[in-house]
């Protein structure tokens, strides 16, 4: 099986953007010439979150889903602020493939994590956790890692599986933007503790920390973002150097 | 105008906007089919694939399309995609036991395997029974994204491995086509599929 290598755009529409440590944006480009690029590039999936949506209790604004859809035929999974199964419905219409929940489901109500599986199917649910490293253990956040949940990441992964997400999408407060690699006890401890796929984010710095992420984890995917975000690499390049060391990807 | 294919909206799931932009990326002229009546002024019928098996057969019924689709299905040439190709079959199991369209002779079960599921990712195909549809792309990668699987011994055009595990990954029989993967997330092969699907 392949290891994804997928985009993630953190979107403040119409610009793509990038946290630090999920604050301080920087401006990317613009969304539709960023998908462009990445889709030429062959990124297996994009993934486009909208990080203000949660924060401002807005919409995620469907327009800007529908164009970005428009640029590309590979898997797009969407979110930010999705609170209803009718927010899930809007987005598969503008073009979303799998829609992506985090603040409301671990904060208010998780669920609607089985009322979305039991509609659309699991497959199309993916839950993105920002974990924040204590002592011994991670917590939950939400909103670009502001607000805590108590939650526990190794609890709530589980609580999610059975409740029927079909992916999950693992960031990192802690290393979120700083581009110095992954926290791969992190990832390998939810990537063990579930039987869904999960996509690890937050920490690429260079194709090593890739290629080390993989053999360490073995998570389903990756999604990286600053390193191609400031042309430190391309994704062909990505792949050409995980395949010389012997780990699969789709080319 | 001739060869219009028509692209079933049942309701909450489905994800047609992607599949009518790479139908017409390879060259089709789409309708959106949401009455029975629409079903007359279409040539052909592809039927989209997201949600879950017992959704979409209530939804198909909810909006009055399942009995003119099941019998368009017999004369038009169909593409199922995902979902849309699983409930081809006879029975699915997702949520509970549900009738599907029984035009193969299929159940879709859940994929039981010793790695992660829904297997979501790009995985080649393997062709064992070649057909129009999968014309040259033959061995190229699709994109999958699903947890239930068609078993069915008798229609089989092509089959697929995920970690050890062999699974049904396109059925063809008589007019009737069938991917499990998804052509409109599949880059250039998958409007290859869409192109063939149209020259059918």
């Amino acid at each position: 099986m392949t290891t994804r290598i997928i985009v993630k755009l953190d979107v403040k529409p119409p610009y793509v953007v990038k946290p630090v440590h999920f604050e301080g944006l920087r401006k990317i480009g613009t969304l539709c010439d960023l998908v462009k690029k990445y889709y030429e590039q062959g990124a297996d999936e994009l993934i486009y979150i909208d990080i203000v949506a949660s924060l401002y209790q807005r919409d995620i604004l469907f327009d800007q889903v529908e164009a970005a859809a428009n640029e590309m035929f590979i898997p797009f999974a969407v979110g930010g602020g999705v609170k209803t199964i009718n927010d899930f419905s809007k987005l598969f219409h503008a073009g979303a493939d799998k829609v992506v929940i985090n603040t409301f489901a671990v904060q208010e109500d998780p669920s609607i994590i089985n009322q979305a599986a039991e509609i659309f199917g699991k497959q199309a649910v993916v839950v993105n956790i920002e974990a924040k490293k204590w002592d011994n253990y991670w917590e939950c956040y939400s909103d670009c890692g502001r607000i805590r949940s108590g939650k526990r990441v190794l609890d709530w992964v589980t609580e999610v599986e059975q409740r029927g997400a079909g992916e999950i999408v693992l960031q990192s407060v802690d290393t979120d933007g700083r581009q110095r690699g992954f926290d791969i006890d992190l990832a390998k401890q939810v990537v063990e503790a579930v039987n869904i796929p999960v996509v690890i984010a937050s920490g690429a710095g260079s194709l090593d920390d890739i290629k080390n992420l993989i053999l360490q984890a073995n998570p389903s995917g990756v999604a990286i973002s600053s390193l191609l975000h400031y042309d430190k690499t391309t994704i062909l390049e990505i792949k050409e150097y995980l395949l010389d060391n012997g780990i699969e990807v789709s080319l | 105008m001739t060869n219009i294919i028509g692209l079933i909206n049942y309701g909450i799931a489905g994800n047609i906007h992607s599949i009518k932009k790479a139908i017409e990326k390879a060259g089709g002229n789409v309708l959106i089919i949401e009455k029975p009546e629409d079903f007359n002024q279409v040539d052909k019928i592809v039927i989209p694939g997201v949600g879950s098996f017992k959704d979409a057969m209530f939804e198909l019924e909810k909006n009055d399309l399942l009995e003119s689709l099941k019998r368009c299905v017999l004369t038009k040439p169909t593409l199922g995609i995902c979902l849309g190709m699983q409930i081809l079959s006879t029975l699915g199991y997702e949520y509970g036991k549900t009738k599907g369209l029984d035009v193969i002779n299929a159940e879709v079960k859940e994929i039981v395997v010793d790695a992660k599921v829904p297997h979501v990712g790009f995985n080649k195909i393997e062709v064992i029974k070649s057909n129009k549809l999968l014309e040259g792309v033959e061995n190229k990668e699709f994109y999958f994204m699903h947890s239930y699987e068609v078993v069915n011994y008798t229609n089989i055009s092509s089959l697929t491995e995920y970690c050890g595990h062999t699974f049904v990954s396109s059925i063809q029989k008589n007019n009737i086509y069938g991917v499990q993967f998804h052509p409109e997330k599949s880059r250039e092969p998958g409007v290859r599929v869409f192109k063939n699907f149209i020259e059918i």
